[in-house]
């Protein structure tokens, strides 16, 4: 058994009009994966598999050195599980979440959860029913924290977050990275947060991976190129061209392998060559693979 | 029993403190309104089952169907605990806090029955097979609704249980065993009250080993 802290290979999940397939998966100890898809790609269904709280139809899962989801009570020991849907009790306050929390965790610090309800603006006495949103995933946030989880698992945490919000929360994120034995699995579709603190990206689309590499890398892989080609002439076949428009003499490509020899057989035509953002990577990834696919 | 199952049950008991606060005092007091004359045993009585009725119907409906519409399923099933756990503390927890309050109404119940002279103790057996009976017709519920997966079917299953209140009372009251007695000085425990009683005992067996062998083998659970 490796030490990774999840471990997914050729997982299947069948629904009615959806179908997670041949999902593999790896998370090591202190790394922090964006697990990025459009909406109904895949990405909650993929996090609850690896809770344990719905079963592979095949493949096999391991959490935290625990097969799931028949281990799941040992492997939820050392994960905190944040989703942006979650919802407390709603006839208890924050202190008695905590209490309760607490209660079932002898890992709680409870120095951290004072110093997270200050910095969250949060009180305890308030009762859950009564907490916004933002508050809500804080509170959330705060009940996973403090337990200390070697594994955090965030299912669209800062979905439907005010700026102000996300810029709390993913700097919490940010706080508990320094800790490089902690590992996060964090699902959104908003590229910008899975940028800031991701070390190792996976795009999902339709049910299954398009494409899984270290943030960096794909940030030098992809480019795009602006071509522009005089009268008459062609280019020459090109290789790792996933993307391309055609304007009149205009051309742009898209390659999702850079290189200086990409760039001498497009030779003096190449006017102008653009990094592209993780957004932009995405879609175009995922645009490709669904016309690879036929989709 | 581990300790986050024995936690989740004193969260149950916490989450529905009013309704087992108010369902009691409630139950409590239509006993005490049965006291006053014929038009008030009347009201209490009427009370009184629809006070049991719908508490356990709420602390059901609550407990379970809310839970996982309101998405705090999700915060409970994120703690160190397998569905099987989760199911075991929910029958538990929810039994616990219909039990309270069915416990406190059934004594007031019977203790009018025993001390207020103008009502016959004879009544003691039929009075003991309608508390067992509501407590049967949660345990229904309260199963049926974890095995339910839909708000629709739960509805159902509560509308059908309801109805099952005035079949019992207008099947088992007329029965001769009990019917006979019912009105006599001393209550009489025959084999009529016995009967009835193993069959809402083996209903109630039933009911709640299916979520024992259903719902806690579960697979997928949200």
């Amino acid at each position: 058994m490796t030490s990774n802290h999840i471990e997914m290979r050729g997982v299947r999940k069948t629904y009615r009009f959806f179908t997670l397939d041949d999902l593999s998966l790896d998370l090591a100890p202190g790394e922090v994966m964006g697990f990025v898809g459009p909406n109904g790609a895949g990405k909650s269904t993929t996090l609850r598999l690896a809770l344990g709280l719905i079963s592979p139809d095949a493949g096999e899962i391991r959490v935290m050195g625990h097969a799931m989801p028949d281990g799941q009570a040992a492997a939820k020991r050392d994960i905190g599980y944040v989703s942006g849907d979650m919802r407390l009790l709603p006839h208890a306050t924050l202190g008695w979440h905590m209490d309760f929390v607490k209660s079932i965790y002898p890992e709680w610090d409870g120095g951290y959860a004072a110093t997270l309800i200050k910095r969250f603006n949060l009180r305890t006495e308030q009762n859950a029913r009564s907490l916004s949103l933002g508050e809500h995933v804080k509170a959330t946030l705060l009940l996973a924290l403090a337990r200390r989880p070697r594994l955090l698992i965030l299912d669209e945490p800062t979905t439907g977050l005010d700026p102000v919000a996300r810029h709390e929360v993913i700097s919490e994120f940010m706080d508990v990275l320094r800790d490089d034995r902690r590992s996060i699995l964090f699902s959104s579709h908003n590229t910008v947060d899975v940028e800031r603190i991701s070390d190792r990206i996976t795009f999902i689309d339709r049910g299954r991976v398009v494409d899984s590499s270290n943030k960096e890398d794909f940030l030098e892989r992809w480019r795009r190129i602006h071509v522009q080609l005089p009268p008459g002439a062609t280019l020459p076949t090109l290789p790792n061209i996933v993307g391309r428009v055609d304007d009149g003499q205009f051309i742009t490509l898209t390659t999702n392998q850079f290189s200086d020899g990409l760039m001498a057989l497009i030779g003096s035509h190449a006017r102008d060559v653009q990094r592209m953002n993780l957004e932009e990577i995405f879609v175009a990834n995922v645009m490709h693979h669904r016309e690879a696919r036929g989709q | 029993m581990n300790i986050v199952m024995r936690k989740l049950i004193a969260k149950e008991l916490y989450v529905n403190r009013w309704f087992i606060a108010g369902g009691s005092a409630a139950g409590v007091a239509s006993a005490l309104i049965a006291t006053l004359g014929k038009t008030g045993f009347n009201v209490g009585s009427l009370t009184w089952l629809t006070t049991i009725i719908a508490t356990g119907v709420m602390i059901a409906l609550y407990g379970i169907m809310n839970e996982r519409k309101e998405n705090s399923l999700q915060f409970v099933l994120s703690l160190p605990l397998s569905i099987a756990d989760y199911v075991h503390a929910k029958l538990l927890g929810l039994l616990a806090c219909f039990g309270i309050m069915w416990l406190l109404s059934s004594a007031a119940a019977l203790l009018l029955v025993f001390l207020k002279a103008d009502i016959p103790d004879g009544i003691a057996p039929y009075t003991v097979l309608l508390c067992v009976f509501m407590l049967a017709n949660f345990v229904v519920v309260l199963c049926g609704a974890l095995h339910a997966l839909s708000e629709a079917m739960t509805s159902a299953i509560i509308i059908v249980t309801n109805m099952g209140v005035s079949v019992f009372m207008f099947t088992v009251a007329p029965m001769p065993g009990i019917n006979k007695h019912m009105w006599a000085a001393a209550p009489v425990w025959n084999s009529t009250f016995w009967t009835v009683f193993a069959c809402e005992i083996a209903v109630m067996a039933i009911a709640f080993a299916l979520p024992f062998i259903f719902a806690a083998r579960r697979r997928d659970f949200l």
